[in-house]
């Protein structure tokens, strides 16, 4: 051991390094044979802490042993994303070269060609990096079991990315069937800090954490972090509502020029996409040293950027979360965040997108869209001193995801049920399923379950003479493994030149706005429809200045319980009008105006709101707890309400509070907003007031596209997303009306409960309002608060009306 | 009249308007019926979508129950009938008709209506290739394109819906009868279609369908 510690010591000084204490205690948890989870940064030498010790393992176990012609796969890395593979890849052959391993070091993921990957086949490389779904296309070939035979070691890179989503269950499901071939497999993961890593742990090692090789080594690199907000002249004149923020976009030149490199995040691609714009509208000498990024453009494109970024050649890039993650880009010194980052976590990580020269720190722009986010500023400051970061809450019981791994296996070498379903139970998603639920998985991969049975179209899953489960047709094999993830598209076009070049994807809704010659700005051009053919949308330069912004759906992101705590004791702060940091500072008149018109509630006080305007009755009520609860504390209150008399509302909201607008007046006092915000009954009312069934069949499409319901077409004949849509919703319908137990439905709603609704929250705020007193104003007209909620458009409706009465009262939109 | 149901009078004929989205020709006791878009399941299944076979029933329920409660002499299809090519789902439509032998089936083709000659003589239905002209009412698929005639054109084909919007910002989208002023609209009998919006215009008379009951808008 001593030894071999030395040598990855001496590989070490070779480069002038020393090894940081996490990195030589991994290397020793490695190869005394421990699994467990390295809680590190990116950027902070994680690589190094398992693949040394990879490799020197190998160095031990062949010291007694011949030469051989071939090694056979030894490890396994998986990462997120594919922009990260290269570096991972060249930093382990360097070592292997080092060390003087003849090792090859792959990589396969959805760019590798076929050729190669027939190479990695017959003569598997020692290590592979590669992607979740990769993995499970690996288990959908034949003959796995001997392909993974000399593995040693499953490397999880970037877990706290995986561990939110389901490509996080998907790789659940690999470790559990490779964890049944080899007993003997390390399964590490390498995770960013997260405000819930036990979970973390939990999830990604299952049952087998329990035990005494489990370890947990945390790298302890922490890096400053500097802090500024961009705050408007005149708070006076500063929006009151608004979500692009252009408002402020000459602060951001003097930053640009002050830093060698800026990477500018804004929340949406149409956002990013008008910011370009603008920039060069008000800065057009930086033509040519900026560029925008996100994930709708063209890979080729985006390429080219992160290329420019590296050698130092772009001065700022307008990006997403598309650059969240990936290798870090040395030139660039600041960040400038537009609107709320929605969670502390986000903002730190895009933080430390900046500041990688020895000895930088990183630089981070808060950019508010309108007044009330400068204090969300405040808040993010707060909460980033005193270090909460969110959790990222796994799925769990994805059927979905279980059933097409099921398949996956059937696909490939078949399987006995009882063994995979003991692998199963280790397992932190799938170790609670029944055996009702196990059978109805079983039955569905095989007849389509209780409403889909006798389809005469199709035949997946057989079960043999012997009890395996097998797909014997080709045809399904093949659809099957190119259906393979659990990333779901969404219907998108190609933006192509008539010349050929593509520029990247637009989004099915969008180009069905668009005439043969209407003029639309996309990737920062001006372009103009030529013609739609085949999927693709076919375009060329145009000069005209105005056009159309595309736009992407897209769920928003969720504000976070932690910001929503800081937001309130930043309210409070403002309340008892203690003003220490300089956003709250810079507030002060827009307060006063708020203290004035109504009131500005303290941490135990919640704030309501009502008024008459033209538009009709608005009662607004502050909780601050994010867009997503609110919409499920919206329909609660307004559902509560429509028992006691016949009326509609409609509902608006934002991160901050909801609006229930009817054209019949309340009489609002305190006890009838106690019996609003209520526990009791709350399970009851939440289920008849909030339209699940509405919510789920969102989410449905995207299970049905998982669990094969949906076959997308072969690639270059796409199905219209207007089809796949539609026979999601007709699954949806029909599963509810005749098997409203089907498992894809129940996940469904519980995607809902879980994601959406945040019902866990819903019930926190409950009961913190139960504790806090309530405050009922009633100004003449909207306050600074009220306002960025009430143009809300995007409204959601309830009523207790008949919906006779409620036609009756309606009036059609006649053309003019 | 049925429940639910609502009569208009157009062009000097009696229509009752029912909540299946059909309309009852009370002086000719025809059933008029547009965009069943029968087979449609069975279709997408072909294409890949495992699509349930139940999923297509209720369109044989509600014509059944239309066949049974109001006892037309007459059924007439404003095309699209059929969603496809031949599948199973066809021989469920034979076996109703084949069960009404009194009723006589027509069926304005239509866009979607492409099935054999064979087909259609064994389910007892005649095609129509053109419109047909039935006393002043001139019964087609599309909507003929600038009409302006004598008779009275009604057509299916469109899907149509409107939007309705009230204080509070309310706002609702229904399937529609759509009646202009020379020109009247079928809503869609089928689920599982989709529907279009259509522009109204001051004078145009709009019966929106909400669950079970047809509802005059202004």
């Amino acid at each position: 051991m001593r030894e071999l510690i030395d040598t990855g010591k001496a590989f070490f000084r070779k480069r002038g390094w020393t090894p940081f204490p996490f990195q030589e205690e991994a290397w020793r948890a490695y190869l005394e044979g421990c699994h467990g989870i390295i809680n590190a940064p990116t950027g902070s030498g994680k690589t190094y802490s398992l693949g040394l010790p990879i490799l020197l393992e190998f160095l031990r176990a062949a010291k007694d042993k011949k030469e051989q012609p071939s090694n056979g796969l030894r490890a396994i890395w998986i990462t997120p994303i594919r922009a990260l593979t290269r570096e991972i890849q060249s930093s382990l052959q360097e070592a292997a070269d080092e060390l003087g391993l003849n090792w090859n070091i792959a990589i396969r993921s959805g760019d590798t060609s076929q050729s190669e990957r027939a190479k990695q086949k017959r003569k598997p490389p020692e290590v592979l990096i590669t992607t979740p779904e990769s993995l499970h296309l690996l288990l959908a070939s034949k003959g796995y079991p001997k392909y993974f035979k000399d593995l040693k070691t499953v490397v999880v890179d970037e877990w706290h990315e995986l561990l939110g989503s389901k490509r996080g269950v998907q790789m659940e499901l690999a470790l559990s069937r490779l964890k049944g071939l080899l007993p003997d497999l390390k399964v590490w993961g390498i995770s960013a800090t997260i405000g819930n890593m036990d979970e973390a742990v939990e999830v990604l090692l299952g049952a087998s954490k329990d035990d005494e090789r489990f370890r947990l080594i945390k790298a302890n690199v922490q890096k400053d972090i500097q802090v500024r907000t961009v705050l408007p002249d005149e708070i006076e004149t500063f929006p009151w509502a608004g979500h692009l923020g252009v408002k402020l976009i000459k602060k951001v030149l003097p930053i640009i020029n002050n830093s060698e490199s800026t990477l500018i995040f804004t929340n949406t691609r149409a956002q990013c996409e008008i910011w370009y714009q603008r920039l060069l509208e008000v800065a057009p000498d930086l033509a040519g040293i900026i560029a925008m990024h996100h994930g709708s453009i063209d890979r080729k494109m985006r390429d080219w950027v992160e290329n420019a970024l590296h050698e130092g050649t772009l001065k700022a890039v307008v990006c997403t979360s598309s650059l969240d993650l990936g290798v870090d880009f040395r030139p660039v010194e600041t960040i400038i965040q537009v609107g709320s980052p929605k969670g502390v976590a986000r903002f730190v990580q895009r933080a430390g997108r900046s500041g990688h020269r020895p000895g930088a720190e990183s630089k981070i722009y808060f950019l508010p869209t309108h007044s009330l986010e400068i204090m969300e500023a405040a808040a993010l400051q707060t909460a980033m001193d005193e270090n909460q970061l969110e959790a990222r809450i796994p799925y769990i019981r994805s059927f979905d995801v279980l059933v097409q791994y099921l398949i996956t296996l059937a696909v490939s070498e078949g399987f006995f049920p009882a063994r995979v379903r003991q692998e199963l139970q280790q397992t932190y998603s799938f170790a609670s399923i029944t055996d009702e639920e196990w059978a109805w998985c079983l039955a569905y991969i095989t007849s389509g379950g209780e409403a889909l049975q006798a389809y005469d179209e199709y035949n997946k899953v057989e079960i043999e003479e012997d009890g395996r489960y097998k797909v014997n047709s080709r045809r399904v094999a093949m659809r099957h493994r190119m259906q393979i993830g659990t990333i779901t598209g969404d219907g998108s076009l190609q933006v192509k030149y008539l010349k050929g070049g593509r520029i990247g994807t637009l989004e099915e809704w969008f180009v069905a706005q668009l005439k043969p010659g209407d003029t639309f700005w996309f990737a920062g051009r001006s372009l103009e429809l030529i013609r739609i053919k085949e999927m693709i949308v076919q375009v060329k330069k145009s000069k005209k200045k105005t056009g159309k912004v595309p736009a992407w759906m897209g769920g928003k992101m969720p504000f976070s319980s932690q910001l929503s705590v800081y937001l309130r004791r930043k309210m409070d702060e403002a309340h008892r009008q203690d003003y220490e940091q300089v956003e709250l500072q810079k507030l002060a008149p827009l307060f006063a105006f708020q203290r004035e018109r109504s009131h500005i509630p303290a941490e135990d006080e919640l704030l309501v709101e009502y008024f008459k305007s033209r538009e009709g009755y608005h009662l607004v009520i502050y909780t601050f707890e994010g867009h997503n609860v609110h919409e499920g504390l919206g329909a609660l209150v307004a559902h509560r309400l429509s028992q006691l008399q016949p009326i509609s509302f409609t509902i608006a909201k934002n991160d901050y509070g909801f609006e229930l607008l009817s054209d019949t007046a309340l009489e609002i006092d305190e006890a009838l907003l106690r019996r609003l915000f209520t526990t009791k009954h709350l399970s009851a009312d939440i289920e008849a007031s909030i339209n699940a069934a509405e919510l789920a069949k969102r989410k449905f499409r995207d299970i049905c596209s998982i669990a094969g319901l949906i076959f997308k077409g072969y690639p270059g004949k796409q199905k219209k997303e207007r089809h796949v849509q539609a026979s999601s919703q007709l699954f949806f319908e029909v599963f509810s009306d005749y098997d409203p137990d089907n498992l894809l439905l129940l996940q469904a709603y519980e995607e809902v409960q879980t994601f959406q609704l945040e019902e866990a929250r819903l019930r926190e705020v409950l009961r913190r309002i139960a504790n806090q007193r309530i405050v009922v104003r009633q100004p003449s007209r909207a306050s600074p608060f009220a306002f960025p909620i009430i143009v809300d458009r995007l409204r959601e409706k309830i009523s207790s009306e008949k919906l006779e009465d409620r036609i009756r009262k309606m009036k059609l939109q006649l053309i003019k | 009249m049925s429940q639910g149901s609502v009569s208009v009078e157009v062009a000097g004929q009696t229509f009752q308007l029912h909540p299946f989205k059909a309309i009852f020709w009370q002086e000719q006791s025809s059933l008029l019926i547009a965009d069943v878009h029968l087979g449609k399941t069975r279709h997408f299944r072909r294409e890949g979508f495992w699509v349930p076979q139940s999923a297509g029933d209720q369109n044989y329920d509600k014509l059944m129950s239309l066949l049974l409660d109001l006892r037309p002499k007459r059924v007439i299809f404003l095309g699209d009938l059929f969603h496809s090519d031949y599948n199973q789902e066809w021989e469920a439509l034979t076996d109703i008709t084949k069960g009404f032998t009194e009723v006589q089936f027509d069926l304005v083709r239509g866009n979607h209506d492409r099935l054999s000659d064979h087909a259609y003589a064994k389910a007892d239905i005649e095609v129509y290739e053109k419109p047909l002209l039935l006393d002043n009412i001139l019964l087609s698929h599309e909507p003929l394109p600038d009409y302006l005639n004598e008779s009275y054109n009604l057509a299916g084909h469109l899907h149509p819906a409107v939007r309705l919007r009230g204080r509070g910002r309310q706002s609702m989208r229904l399937p529609c009868f759509y009646f202009g002023e020379s020109q009247g609209i079928l809503p869609a009998f089928g689920n599982f279609t989709g529907m279009a919006d259509l522009s109204i215009r001051e004078g145009d008379r709009v019966f929106v369908v909400g669950e079970d009951q047809v509802i005059a808008v202004e």
